[in-house]
């Protein structure tokens, strides 16, 4: 049993204790979170984060012209340091953002490419990547 | 193929409510199977910082084990399955192994070896399997399940010698192992182990203040919120995304870079305290957080609940007991537990692609 | 196997109907294109590439029957809205394509085809003001009926000389 039972109970309640209740969600994210990293080939660029958007907005545009740059796409944190960032997609478009993050090749006469370092339907997952538990 | 452009990969959301002091009340039973968990925070609003009690819990974490090409034919030495597994909760799992394309390997503290192999390294080892749950028609990767605590393993026995041949002649596999063994009086892991280069680690512990937040409103009765009224379990968990990863809640939907929203109906809360702590932490060092945290408020405080976070192993082979896990687009196994100060909580448990629902 | 297509039966409305006879299949495949790509992008355009071709274009009525593969007709069919100008030969043509019909045979469109017309002509002869255009009509409605399919050239002929 609880240890703790005892003591607790002795406490003044603002209610009886809640009744059990479990409810299970299947697929019920309506976004997806994708972390990824902007490379340089050699020397970079400085970005910002709107031209970072822009060039996320303008390599889903080449691929999938209007109807993919029109996607909802946020971009929810940008690293000016490190180029890493953390997009929300909706998730009829994961696969669009995707494939177009993979064949962007230019910014602004800089080869570069985009590494996609986690992607979930939580963003919580984000927070929390164990391939990136370094014990060296 | 069209439809393959919109397909997005099969999730889970479990949420739960009850109260700590329900005799039933499933709580300590799911932390405790969630076996391996790579990182662990407390969020605590409205807290400048960590109270003592909680903070010596956290210090007392104690240690875990790297140790370097660890042959598998050491787990079935009935060396230790005497001092380790017949005596407490030891818990071993493959280190910088990906479940979706190595061979892994995980010893559960029921005392169940679990690996999860290629195709050529299962017909290589001959050792009795199952194909994995998540290979399609032509299983390309299989799991295999040994109880080192079973009878019919006694050593000499046929099972243990054909054990034996399959890890040290057939099929001598090696790889990086985390360690971790929570009975401190037993002989050490160093000293076991210490033919191999084993390396002793320590968490790491993060603390971030985060201020001037919006905060959701809660009410630890309705788990689906009422518009206007509280949030629901869902909003909440998207929230607490948010929050973990730092990331702004405060735009107004014309913003061109993001038009990302705390959930409605929210407070503002002036501090919030975030603390991770990252390594192989074991279950019942979570379970004791959990408990500590459930005693944060036995003194009045400013905010109505506090929330637990705990994240898996994304390429470990189990997430809730012995239920098969695997990568698909991402291996996320996590919960979180919100402890109202009601002694009621929320849990949420989410699971990827390659995973069974949670118990 | 044989790959599957989509036939979609379309009407091109020109602003000036005069234009109609200066229009040739390959402006009517060129602008089709370009509005895929603009509104799909590469992927789009590349999907659609492979049999996108135009089946039949009538200059007097502005018939058009466009094929596609199964797989991604629906690219073509969102992209036909998005098209507001056709370009021939330096000159912009405004108009815009009313899909009709999409089928899976050039059978089935041209079925539909019949009835569709049937119907234009049906709402025609309510409009008639003397009864010499009346009974043109009418000996047109009854020489397109389904019976009539089996010599499809002639009929889908027949109804447009009643244009």
């Amino acid at each position: 049993m609880d240890p703790m039972h005892g003591r607790m109970r002795e406490q003044p309640k603002l209610a009886g204790p809640t009744s059990y209740e479990r409810i299970v969600l299947k697929n019920p994210s309506e976004h997806h979170y994708m972390k990824v990293q902007l490379e340089f080939n050699g020397e970079g660029a400085q970005l910002s984060a709107t031209q970072f958007k822009l060039l996320v907005v303008s390599a889903l545009k080449n691929l999938h012209g209007e109807v993919g740059s029109s996607l909802p796409l946020d971009l929810l944190s940008f690293d000016e340091k490190t180029l890493c960032a953390v997009l929300r997609v909706c998730s009829r478009g994961l696969v669009k953002l995707w494939s177009s993050l993979t064949l962007l090749g230019h910014y602004k006469n800089h080869e570069c490419s985009i590494r996609v370092i986690q992607t979930s339907p939580f963003l919580l997952a984000l927070a929390g990547n164990s391939r990136e538990l370094d014990l060296e | 193929m069209l439809r393959g452009l919109e397909a997005c990969p099969r999730h889970l959301l479990v949420c739960e409510k009850s109260s700590f002091l329900h005799e039933k009340s499933r709580h300590s039973a799911l932390v405790q199977s969630h076996y391996y968990n790579c990182s662990v925070s407390l969020l605590l609003p409205e807290c400048a910082s960590l109270p003592e009690h909680i903070k010596r819990t956290v210090d007392n974490f104690g240690r875990y084990y790297l140790v370097r090409n660890l042959p598998l034919h050491e787990f079935v030495k009935e060396d230790f399955i005497n001092t380790f597994v017949k005596k407490g909760a030891f818990y071993a799992l493959t280190y910088r192994t990906r479940i979706d394309q190595d061979n892994s390997a995980a010893l559960l503290p029921t005392g169940k070896l679990i690996l999860s192999v290629d195709k050529d390294t299962y017909e290589e080892l001959g050792l009795q399997g199952k194909p994995s749950l998540y290979s399609g028609k032509n299983p390309l990767r299989y799991i295999i399940k040994i109880d080192l605590t079973e009878e019919g393993l006694a050593p000499g026995g046929k099972k243990f010698q054909r054990l034996n041949w399959a890890f040290t002649e057939k099929k001598p596999l090696k790889c990086d192992f985390l360690l971790a063994w929570d009975n401190t009086g037993a002989p050490s892991i160093l000293s076991y182990f210490c033919k191999y280069t084993v390396k002793e680690c320590n968490f790491k512990i993060t603390s971030r203040i985060s201020r001037d937040l919006p905060c959701p409103v809660l009410k630890s009765g309705d788990l689906h919120g009422k518009p206007e009224e509280s949030c629901s379990s869902e909003e909440l968990f998207d929230w607490l995304g948010a929050v973990s990863n730092s990331i702004d809640c405060d735009n107004d939907s014309s913003n061109f870079i993001s038009a990302f929203c705390c959930p409605h109906p929210n407070t503002m809360v002036e501090r919030a305290h975030l603390c991770t702590i990252n390594g192989f932490v074991t279950p019942e060092n979570i379970q004791r957080l959990l408990d500590q945290l459930r005693e944060y408020f036995a003194e009045p405080k400013l905010t109505q609940w506090v929330s637990l976070i705990v994240h898996g192993f994304a390429d470990s082979p189990v997430s809730w007991k012995e239920c098969e896990h695997g990568f698909f687009k991402g291996g996320e196994n996590l919960y979180s537990v919100v402890v109202f100060n009601n002694q009621d909580y929320w849990l949420q448990m989410a699971v990827g692609t390659h995973d069974g629902c949670p118990p | 196997m044989r790959f599957k297509s989509r036939y979609l039966l379309c009407e091109l409305v020109l602003e000036d109907p005069r234009w109609r006879q200066n229009i040739s299949q390959g402006t009517v495949v060129y602008n089709v294109r370009e509005a895929i790509a603009r509104t799909h992008g590469d992927f789009g355009a590349a999907a659609c590439a492979v049999s996108l071709s135009v089946k039949y274009l009538n200059v007097y009525t502005g018939v058009l029957l466009l094929r596609c593969r199964k797989d991604f007709y629906q690219l073509l069919w969102s992209s036909l809205p998005f098209i507001t100008s056709l370009d021939n030969r330096g000159q912009r043509i405004p108009c815009f394509i009313n899909t009709l019909h999409v089928g899976g045979t050039i059978r089935t469109c041209q079925k539909f085809l019949i009835q569709y017309n049937k119907n234009q002509l049906l709402q025609l002869m309510k409009n008639c003001t003397n009864a010499a255009e009346k009974e043109a009509i009418r000996q047109s409605l009854q020489s397109c009926s389904l019976k009539s399919l089996e010599e499809p050239e002639f009929v889908l002929s027949k109804n447009e000389e009643n244009e």
